[in-house]
């Protein structure tokens, strides 16, 4: 399992809807993508890098080969994909205290659906139709989604910053300056650490790095 | 088209796996195409830190699809409840129906920057151009892959395993790779700077910062940066 990267986790949650009102579901989305304001709720979720939904029709699961066994299902499928920070735990309770009535038109009439509200059904729900991920790539598994965004406007200000600059501007005058530019940058400042384990595969890397010095390199320590 | 946000892409992709078991072991193509995405996870870094735009992706073996057959079911699941005269068969014949996929399926999903004009096909092009060796390790049992030998073949076997997406949230930025690892890394720096700067004579801090600024290089996305996958601070 390796559900985690750095600190983001993937979520792939895999239900049932029935094949004659998957078409409400997508109206729904449809009207999210129309009117982008109706997904403010989760725009207030910071901790997401990237989410989907995608809705598979029963007859429509890829079909490459004609040795390939034709599906027979009696329901089509809602995907939902999410990389977010923070735990399993803080992730499904945020989305069920923050937009509770959201999520359940997002999964209105999927099989045994039980509603975000109250909680632990919701986590039941989650967990019998989530699956695991064998391998997550993390592009910056050292940084959360608000610190892509807050490192894109310290960029940009510093950037504005240089432009700003003037060979005749005084040290004092520079030194003003400076202070400004770090109380517009106060909210976006922030040192960034790993976190204990910041993806099975680096921690099974720094186990064999640990195990190769121990290994290989205690014997030449000693000799 | 759902797939895109702004300019970011939600790729979905479900590959069937063949059916029956790898020659000469006793294991089944799904399992061995999950034992190679695991393998993936005792590498320095993942493949996929070397394909351009890629911020987060990831691979998985659907083997079947799920159905909670419990109580507590939805309207109308639960019609029959509501009446003492139903019998039990009909009873349980108001539970979720079972069902079974006929193949499992390898599963990518990728999230990356396309630009302006949603380009899955050079992204798909530079994938295979990094990293076609791994590319056949996992897709290698799937049907259809064998007729993949180039770029345009697996974007165009790609495609014919793609599903729309229904909806896309980016809840972070859609900026090119390089400028988002650019920015984390002034971020970083700088935060670094502004901790160990303070309260330095005005000529001195001018000074101190000039030369920060110079190793930095805000604009020069070939300057100093992260790398794809960097998972630990020098």
């Amino acid at each position: 399992m390796s559900n985690v990267a750095g600190k983001a986790y993937a979520m792939n949650v895999i239900t049932p809807v029935r094949w004659y009102t998957a078409w409400l579901n997508k109206l729904y989305f449809w009207a999210a993508v129309k009117f982008p304001s109706t997904l403010s709720g989760l725009v207030t979720l910071s901790l997401i890098h990237y989410a989907r939904w995608t809705i598979i029709g029963r007859k429509s699961f890829p079909h490459l080969d004609h040795r390939q066994p034709k599906e027979t299902l009696k329901y089509s499928y809602m995907l939902f994909f999410s990389n977010f920070n923070g735990s399993w735990e803080q992730y499904v309770d945020s989305f069920t205290f923050a937009i509770p009535s959201g999520l359940d038109l997002f999964w209105k009439w999927n099989v045994r659906y039980s509603k975000s509200v109250p909680l632990t059904p919701f986590h039941d729900y989650i967990q019998y139709n989530q699956i695991e991920t064998p391998h997550y790539y993390n592009a910056y598994p050292l940084a959360s989604s608000n610190d892509v965004k807050s490192a894109a406007n310290v960029r940009a200000t510093l950037l504005a910053f240089e432009r700003a600059a003037s060979q005749d501007e005084s040290d004092e005058a520079f030194q003003k300056r400076y202070h400004g530019l770090l109380r517009a940058l106060q909210h976006d400042l922030g040192e960034m650490h790993p976190t204990p384990i910041v993806t099975m595969a680096a921690n099974q890397v720094e186990k064999r790095t640990q195990w190769q010095s121990r290994v290989f390199e205690a014997p030449n320590a000693q000799s | 088209m759902a797939n895109v946000s702004g300019n970011a892409y939600a790729l979905t992709v479900l590959s069937p796996i063949k059916e029956g078991l790898v020659a000469g072991k006793e294991i089944a193509y799904a399992d061995a195409v999950r034992d190679r995405l695991y393998d993936w996870n005792e590498l320095d870094n993942s493949p996929m830190a070397k394909v351009p735009q890629t911020y987060l992706c990831r691979y998985f073996v659907l083997d079947d699809v799920y159905v909670q057959s419990l109580p507590s079911g939805s309207y109308p699941d639960n019609r029959y409840d509501w009446s003492p005269y139903i019998t039990d068969g009909k009873r349980r014949g108001s539970l979720p129906a079972e069902d079974r996929l006929q193949s499992r399926y390898l599963v990518f999903s990728s999230n990356f920057h396309a630009g302006p004009n949603a380009d899955l096909d050079g992204y798909l092009h530079n994938m295979w151009d990094a990293i076609s060796d791994d590319i056949r390790e996992v897709w290698g049992y799937c049907y259809g892959f064998d007729r993949v030998s180039s770029a345009a073949t697996f974007a165009a076997y790609i495609k014919k395993c793609q599903l729309e997406t229904t909806l896309f949230f980016v809840g972070s930025n859609d900026d090119p790779l390089p400028e988002q690892l650019k920015a984390l890394f002034l971020k970083q720096e700088f935060a670094r700077f502004a901790a160990t700067n303070q309260g330095l004579p005005a000529a001195e801090l001018r000074k101190n910062y000039n030369e920060f600024i110079t190793r930095v290089a805000p604009e020069d996305l070939n300057g100093p940066s992260w790398s794809p996958g960097q998972y630990k601070f020098d």
